[in-house]
């Protein structure tokens, strides 16, 4: 059986056993879901047929796999208890307006972290290696929220840049990912209107995977630099820089590219923080506002179990690329 | 640790500062009767003042003094903080060292639990597992980060022990006839202590982290007790009035402790791990 077969069979136990994990979380939420829905003084009678409506009477292994079986077949997550909306359709909206987001995040901490790490290798104990170092032990350091919110005061009072909080509305978009498809279509005042919008939130929640990229490219680098093959270089004449760009960076993006792969679930964990404070309506906001907030079991367990799907498919997908780089993975 | 590592590690000056930063906020948690000049929980004449003599940081929306708060949350956050890692290193340990002596079916066992749980990324299911405690008390929040650390821990006193394993002293141990458990506490576990006590440093600062956002998210502590979370969460409430007293000193607290465990943290796997430089 091939490596990539084998990683993709192994992921699907693996899915099961994560609803499984967020389904018993959620079940053991203290209290009876009806009994939180309506008040004591309640008819009992309704508050039975409200039960056997949402099918609580079950045990708890066939409402999993009832679960499990609506979700696979019809992308059906159940209905919010609020407000008897489908869950499912609310996932599909919100995940995209998360992965904008984390992408953005994503981005702008690869270019960045690539950017500061490459140049703190060439230039090992310099004020700019030493400036770099600092700025990335402060991103690891950071509570994500405060720091966005310092941002948010400092763009609207100090710089008087009024930001705005929140998607923009964007009505004739194919998908949900605006910033990324008014660019492509040429949309220019949309591109800029989302751009403003996403900057603050997308850079509050890069910071993290920003330091962790910066101190792993610097790591790598210094790792590369001293070895045979690179000072062989050097020796028969190529210049440093492109020593260090082509031969050097080559081999450092191995380890680089693992670490950023396992920066998505930084990311998505971050995002449930981030949406939060800005307004931003992903599944993030949706997870606390919806969820945890209004005490709502179906909103729970399916933002959660959709958040944890992604990050697995796309740990898994880095595996795969993964294993198309360094052959040698495949092995292992 | 020998004298050795000790020399290495207090030669740099940046582990030098982390270590003097986690100690500032240990004496201040540990002192925090003495440091603070109100109860933190009593009420003052004022309400949301600005910074004066009387109250150096100010007061908040209940009219308690900020800065006996910001001390007395000190104490709160680092026990908090602490009580996870030493949830995580009770159970990851013995689990790491289990699975990686013993290996086969239970290594493999272990092993799946631990990949489901870092399936998810740490701070949902920090979030879904207080969520599912009902949330509400500090309690909560230990149990939360606890349980998300302790697949970490196994899975790095694993990989530890799979390396220590294959050394000599190890092998003539077990030539000896020593048993398993003699071999896994006095061989073994010594010579993985490195790691871990690198491990265990580093999550400490995640810990605060992760504990502020449950915070944050109305599962921690109730909103009138001195957590540096619980203050960080009802200074954002009042952003747009821009009372930064009540945003600013929570935050830096935070920052500033967890910069001090990453920082000794660094300054602790340089020390064991020369390789790493």
């Amino acid at each position: 059986m091939t490596y990539a077969l084998r990683r993709i069979l192994v992921t699907i136990p693996l899915l099961l056993a994560v609803s499984l994990v967020v389904f018993a979380l959620v079940d053991a939420l203290p209290g009876d879901p009806a009994v939180r829905r309506f008040d004591l003084h309640a008819n009992p009678e309704a508050v039975k047929a409200w039960r056997a409506e949402h099918g609580l009477d079950d045990p708890f292994l066939v409402r999993w796999g009832r679960y499990v079986g609506g979700v696979v077949t019809r992308f059906d997550f159940g209905k919010s208890y609020a407000h008897s909306h489908p869950v499912g359709e609310d996932l599909g909206r919100r995940l995209q307006a998360t992965l904008e987001l984390t992408l953005c995040a994503l981005l702008l901490a690869v270019v960045v972290g690539l950017g500061v790490g490459i140049l703190s290798a060439a230039y090992p104990r310099s004020l700019f290696d030493y400036a770099g170092n600092l700025l990335a032990l402060g991103g690891i350091s950071l509570p994500v929220f405060w720091l966005g919110l310092l941002l948010w005061i400092l763009c609207t009072d100090l710089l008087g840049f009024p930001y705005r909080s929140g998607r923009a509305e964007a009505p004739g978009m194919a998908t949900g990912l605006y910033l990324f498809e008014s660019l492509f279509r040429g949309h220019v005042s949309l591109f800029l209107e989302q751009l403003r919008r996403i900057f603050l939130p997308a850079l509050a929640l890069s910071t993290i995977p920003m330091a962790v990229i910066t101190r792993m490219t610097r790591a790598a680098m210094l790792d590369e630099i001293g070895k045979d093959y690179a000072v062989t270089a050097r020796a028969k004449g190529l210049r440093r820089r492109r020593v260090i760009l082509k031969h050097v960076l080559r081999n450092a993006l191995i380890p680089i590219t693992t670490i950023t792969g396992l920066q998505f679930g930084t990311l998505l964990g971050g995002a449930v923080l981030t949406e939060t404070i800005f307004s931003w309506p992903g599944l993030g906001s949706y997870i606390v506002e919806e969820g945890v907030l209004a005490n709502d079991t179906p909103v729970l367990v399916g933002g959660i179990l959709l958040v944890a799907t992604t990050f697995i498919l796309v740990n898994l997908a880095v595996d795969l690329l993964y294993s198309r780089i360094d052959p040698r993975m495949r092995r292992a | 640790m020998t004298h050795r590592r000790l020399r290495i590690l207090f030669r740099s000056k940046t582990t030098l500062a982390g270590a003097a930063l986690v100690a500032l906020v240990a004496l201040t948690a540990v002192g925090a009767d003495w440091i603070a000049t109100h109860d933190p929980e009593l009420r003052q004449a004022e309400f949301r003042a600005p910074p004066s003599a009387a109250h150096w940081l100010g007061t908040d929306e209940n009219g308690f003094d900020v800065f006996s708060r910001l001390v007395h949350g000190a104490r709160a956050s680092l026990l908090a903080a602490l009580a996870a890692v030493l949830f995580a290193l009770l159970l990851g340990v013995p689990l790491g060292l289990v699975a990686g002596w013993y290996g086969g079916w239970i290594d493999s066992a272990l092993m799946r639990c631990v990949d489901i749980l870092l399936a998810f990324p740490s701070v949902l299911l920090a979030m879904a597992i207080a969520v599912g405690l009902g949330g509400g008390s500090l309690g909560t929040v230990i149990l939360a980060v606890g349980v998300v650390l302790v697949p970490v821990f196994v899975r790095q006193v694993r990989a530890a022990v799979l390396q220590v394993k294959t050394h000599e002293y190890v092998i003539a141990a077990r030539a000896l006839g020593a048993p398993d458990l003699r071999i896994l506490l006095k061989t073994v576990l010594p010579n993985c202590a490195g790691p871990i006590l690198v491990l265990a440093t580093l999550s400490t600062g995640i810990a605060i982290l992760d504990a502020a956002g449950l915070s944050f998210l109305g599962l921690g502590p109730p909103a009138t007790a001195p957590e540096w979370g619980v203050m960080l969460t009802k200074g954002v409430r009042y952003l747009k009035q821009r009372e930064q007293w009540l945003l600013l000193p929570p935050g830096l607290a935070i920052a500033i402790t967890v910069l001090g465990f990453n920082l000794l943290g660094d300054g602790l796997r340089d020390a064991f791990d020369p390789r790493q430089r």
